[in-house]
C-alpha cells in the first residue's frame, strides 16, 4: 500500500484501534496517526506507545447455558439442539446492540440460525465437500468456501450468546475459541465437534482449495494440535491435479 | 509460508504530499476488513475489488466476509468503530479537530498474496476519493 505515514500499534490482531466501546482511547490512536501529518517530513513508521487496557483472562468466561452434554445423535441433531439453547442469549446481546449483528454473511437472514446449524451439521454428517446443502437458501458462496462462512456465522452467534452473560464483558477471540473447541481436558461444544469433523472431510477431499478452507476455518492450534493450513506434503501432492488456486481466487470465477 | 512470501518485494514509499491542516481536511476511511453491506456481493478469497460504504451507513447493515479466522472479530461485534471508526470521525468533526467526513468510504479484502494485483482497484479508489474532494485517507488494516 506504500502509506507515507504509518502508526504501528501494539494491539491484538483484529483490534486496530485498541479498545472496544472506548471512544477516547480510539480517538487518541487516530490523533497519533493524524499528528504525523504535521510532525514528520519524510516517510515514517512511528510506534504507538500506549498499550490497550488489559482484557480479562480467557478462563474468566463460561458458557451462559448449563449444557447437559449432547453427545448422542448426528452432528445435525446436536447442533440444532445447541443453538436452540443459546438463541435466547444471542437475542439478548443483539437487543443491547440495537439489533446489530455480523451474522448472515453466508446468505441466510439475520435470524436464521437454525438453517446454518442444519447446513453445517449436514456437511459434518455427510462429508460431501462439493455440494452446498440444499436448504432453500441462496448461498452467497460456493463450496468449499461456503463452509468457512457458515463456520463464521456460527462463531458470531456463539459469541453473541456468551457475551450476554453478566460478568467480565464480551469474550475475546481466544475465549470464544477455547469455549467452542474445548481445552485442558474440558469438552468443547457440538459446534467444535462438527467443525473438526468437517476439517477431516476437507482433508480427505485433498484439493488444495479444500485444505485452505480448512486453514481458514479452524483457528491456529486446534487442528490435530496445530495449524490447519496445508502441510508442505499436502501442498506438493496437489500440484498438477486440481483446479489452480489462481482460477479459484479470481474475482470473476464462476459459481461452483 | 515460504510459498506465499517468496514473491513479495520491498516497497518504495508513495510520493510525499504536505496536506492541508487536519481541521480543514475532509477524511475518508479505508478498511481491509472485508466489510460490506449485507445486501452487497461478499468478498471472495483473494478478491481484488472493493466495496463502498456511504458516509451515513448504518452499522447494523454491515457484515464481513474476510477469509481469515485467525483475527479477533469479537471487538468489532461489540463496537464497529474499532475497525471502522466512523462515529469517532464524526465526533472529531463536531469538536473541530477534523474538517469533514467523506461522503464515501471504501473496503477491501485483506490477507492478499499479491499486492500488485490491487493496483487497478487502488488507483480507481484514489480517483473516486479525489472526486469526493477527500484530502486524507485513513487506512485501517485489521
Amino acid at each position: 500500500m506504500r502509506p507515507p505515514r504509518a502508526l504501528w500499534v501494539p494491539f491484538a490482531l483484529g483490534r486496530p484501534l485498541g479498545s472496544a466501546d472506548d471512544p477516547e482511547f480510539q480517538k487518541n490512536v487516530m490523533r497519533a496517526a493524524f499528528d504525523m501529518l504535521e510532525t514528520v517530513s519524510e516517510p515514517t513508521i512511528r510506534d504507538y506507545w500506549i498499550e490497550a487496557p488489559s482484557e480479562a483472562a480467557a478462563e474468566d468466561w463460561v458458557c451462559p447455558v448449563s449444557f447437559a452434554p449432547i453427545k448422542d445423535g448426528t452432528h445435525t441433531a446436536r447442533l440444532v439442539a445447541e443453538v436452540a439453547r443459546l438463541a435466547p442469549w444471542s437475542s439478548e446481546t443483539r437487543a443491547t446492540r440495537g439489533g446489530r449483528t455480523l451474522f448472515g454473511a453466508s446468505g441466510v437472514a439475520a435470524d436464521d440460525i437454525e438453517t446454518v446449524a442444519k447446513a453445517l451439521g449436514t456437511l459434518a454428517d455427510d462429508g460431501d465437500m462439493t455440494a452446498a446443502p440444499d436448504l432453500g437458501v441462496t448461498w452467497k458462496f460456493s463450496m468449499p468456501f461456503l463452509v468457512r462462512h457458515l463456520a463464521d456465522d456460527m462463531r458470531t452467534f456463539y459469541h453473541e450468546a456468551i457475551a450476554a452473560q453478566p460478568g467480565p464483558g464480551a469474550p475475546n477471540h481466544e475465549a470464544l475459541t477455547t469455549w467452542i473447541f474445548g481445552a485442558d481436558g474440558q469438552a468443547g461444544t457440538a459446534l467444535g465437534d462438527a467443525l473438526l469433523a468437517i476439517a477431516e472431510h476437507l482433508s480427505a477431499d485433498k484439493r488444495l482449495v479444500s485444505l485452505l478452507v480448512r486453514g481458514w476455518m479452524i483457528p491456529e492450534g486446534y487442528f490435530r494440535g496445530g495449524n490447519a493450513f496445508p502441510t508442505a506434503e499436502e501442498f506438493e501432492a496437489d500440484q498438477g491435479g486440481s483446479t489452480s488456486l489462481s482460477e479459484w481466487f479470481s474475482a470473476d470465477a464462476p459459481e461452483r | 509460508m515460504l510459498h506465499v512470501t517468496s514473491g513479495m518485494r520491498a516497497q518504495t514509499p508513495a510520493p510525499w504530499i504536505t496536506p492541508k491542516p487536519l481541521r480543514e481536511s475532509k477524511v475518508a476511511l479505508i478498511s481491509t476488513a472485508g466489510l460490506h453491506r449485507r445486501t452487497d456481493e461478499p468478498f471472495r478469497p483473494g478478491a481484488i475489488d472493493y466495496r463502498l460504504l456511504p458516509g451515513d451507513v448504518d452499522f447494523a447493515d454491515l457484515v464481513a466476509s474476510h477469509v481469515s479466522s485467525n483475527f479477533d472479530r469479537s471487538a468489532f461485534q461489540q463496537d464497529p468503530n474499532i475497525w471502522f471508526p466512523l462515529d469517532r470521525l464524526r465526533e472529531m468533526v463536531a469538536a473541530g479537530e477534523v474538517g469533514a467526513v467523506g461522503n464515501w468510504h471504501y473496503t477491501f479484502m485483506g490477507a492478499q498474496l499479491d499486492h500488485n494485483a490491487l493496483r487497478e482497484a487502488g488507483e480507481e479508489v484514489g480517483r473516486l476519493l479525489a472526486a469526493d474532494e477527500v484530502d486524507l485517507a485513513l487506512l485501517i488494516p485489521v
